[in-house]
């Protein structure tokens, strides 16, 4: 089911009298339960790109439609969206965590009851239970981007949009984040989120959309990204010593056998091949050579800007 | 609705005591002014006060002008804090609509600060064993008297949206709210008595005062003059508030301050 739908937005801003294209032709979408990672350098259109999506900046064309609802004229549609905006505090610092909670729950449609409840809940779900009577301003970095999630998750929506949640955060409070987000996305949200921290994109996303000057230049799954920019190294782990009969035929394969350990460069029926050969030594690692994330952004990018 | 209003009172008043220093001393300079008041109330009037030099006209014009300042400041220059602080985007994500969110916060505001001043009010007439008589039928101008606030608060939040300080604006628009709501317009020059129906407020406070100072009964012509003004007010303010929404929206500032 798909929870968003974002198609061929376009926004252009007048700056004296220059034109600068911010979007052009963006679309989209995401499935319940499903992170995207929405990368792309500064100014690439990534701010932009998610405020629209909110309903807080006005397409000159396109659309959005959250679980079918357009957030630019059906006020519903921001009962289905939460949102953790960068460069914004996005709570009250003078009010203690279960006080925003519950506001912030009132403020986007649910009961006070009900808020009452989400917030404990969440608090608990958090780990910031035995801070929820400490006003914001008083909280570390960490626990002030935790709770803004946590406000931004009050009242159940079906979409979350994150603008660069781990940013700012120390190690320990980004691994709870990273944590927090497939969490959440294991309970059905769909997760929209920008960060220039691929290492975080790569681990908990699980497709990616690459921006670049308005445009998205590449977007598939993690997985299959990864898997398409990796090499056709393989290196083979083994137990025990081989024959001389085997490193001749492995040798004759163009492998480089080193101390209980063969590097093989070729096709994967190549590498069945040496497998194969190997037998019946027990094996203890098969690895394909892997790019991050990185290198494939950088990849991307800059032949995008070549062209 | 009355959820959210609740919701408001409740943040307001968390966020009103969070700093109990600053709350007091507001307390306290309040308690003085209207103590101040109590025992000079002749003396502010001047010689040119045609109501009797009654001390109810002089309080009552200050009072009205404090909770016109109020809900000015709770919706505009609340905004432009929001846009600072960082939640004012978190505001426009509500599905209730920002002009109603905006809308609650101002009667929120009202409400506080009603009770706050009728407590501090209380409190000076038993300190100073002067008592003040307030008809019930006052609540029907003070009706258009707040529309008209509303209406302005709302034009001066569009301004809030789109140019992000107007801090030196809305300090005039306070001095000129003064003027308007605490002098009485039979002592204005003629020019400004043949604009008195459409400056923003005016009518309202004259009905008031009548009310108030000089124990007339309800003007029904006087009163509909009110209420056609405030809502005039009113309406132009959502209109022109809505129409700044768009415009930021359209040109992606409703962060920028």
């Amino acid at each position: 089911m798909k929870t968003l739908e974002v198609y061929n937005l376009q926004k252009k801003y007048q700056q004296g009298k220059k034109s600068i294209e911010a979007l052009s032709g963006l679309s989209l979408t995401i499935n319940a339960g499903e992170v995207l990672a929405f990368l792309g350098p500064n100014g690439a259109g990534k701010t932009t790109s998610i405020k629209m999506i909110a309903g807080l900046i006005r397409p000159d064309a396109g659309w959005v439609r959250i679980a079918g609802c357009n957030p630019h004229s059906n006020p519903q549609a921001l009962r289905m969206l939460g949102a953790v905006l960068e460069g914004s505090r996005n709570l009250y610092w003078r009010l203690t965590p279960q006080e925003n909670l519950e506001y912030f729950g009132v403020l986007r449609g649910i009961g006070r009851t009900v808020a009452r409840k989400q917030a404990l809940k969440l608090l608990d779900q958090f780990g910031l239970m035995h801070k929820r009577s400490t006003p914001v301003k008083a909280l570390s970095r960490g626990m002030q981007q935790k709770l803004a999630i946590a406000v931004a998750l009050v009242h159940k929506p079906s979409l979350l949009l994150l603008d660069e949640p781990t940013l700012g955060l120390d190690v320990e409070a980004c691994q709870n984040v990273k944590a927090l987000v497939r969490q959440v996305a294991s309970e059905g949200c769909a997760i929209l989120l920008t960060t220039h921290q691929l290492d975080v994109a790569e681990e908990i996303s699980d497709r990616v959309a690459i921006i670049q000057k308005g445009k998205i230049i590449a977007e598939e799954s993690t997985e299959e990204i990864i898997r398409r920019f990796s090499g056709s190294t393989y290196t083979i782990k083994f137990e025990g010593s081989l024959d001389p009969i085997q490193i001749t035929k492995i040798e004759a394969l163009g492998a480089i056998i080193e101390a209980e350990k063969i590097i093989y460069t070729g096709t994967k029926p190549g590498l069945y091949k040496v497998l194969g050969i190997l037998e019946p030594l027990p094996l203890s690692h098969v690895k394909q050579d892997q790019s991050d994330l990185t290198q494939i952004f950088l990849k991307l990018v800059r032949e995008y800007n070549h062209d | 609705m009355i959820e959210l209003f609740q919701a408001e009172i409740k943040r307001i008043w968390i966020e009103f005591i969070r700093y109990p220093v600053d709350t007091i001393s507001g307390i306290l300079a309040n308690t003085f002014v209207f103590y101040g008041l109590f025992l000079s109330a002749k003396y502010i009037g001047g010689p040119n006060l045609q109501v009797g030099e009654r001390l109810d006209a002089i309080v009552i014009g200050y009072v009205l002008w404090t909770l016109v300042v109020f809900t000015l400041e709770g919706i505009a220059f609340g905004l432009q804090v929001e846009a600072q602080t960082g939640t004012l985007e978190q505001v426009f994500l509500s599905p209730f609509g920002t002009l109603r969110v905006l809308m609650i916060r101002g009667i929120a505001n009202l409400t506080l600060n009603v009770v706050l001043i009728c407590g501090v009010l209380i409190f000076t007439m038993l300190l100073t064993k002067r008592y003040l008589h307030f008809p019930v039928s006052i609540i029907l101008p003070l009706v258009t008297v707040l529309l008209g606030a509303y209406g302005l608060s709302l034009m001066m939040a569009a301004l809030t949206l789109l140019y992000k300080r107007i801090q030196q604006l809305l300090g005039l628009v306070q001095f000129a709210l003064f003027f308007l709501l605490t002098f009485p317009s039979e002592i204005w020059n003629r020019s400004l008595q043949n604009l008195r129906v459409i400056l923003p407020m005016t009518v309202g406070s004259d009905v008031l005062r009548d009310l108030v100072a000089r124990n007339q009964s309800l003007d029904l012509s006087s009163f509909l003059l009110a209420l056609m003004n405030g809502m005039g007010y009113f309406i132009v303010g959502v209109l022109v508030f809505r129409w700044a929404e768009r415009q930021a929206k359209r040109q992606a500032i409703l962060n920028g301050y």
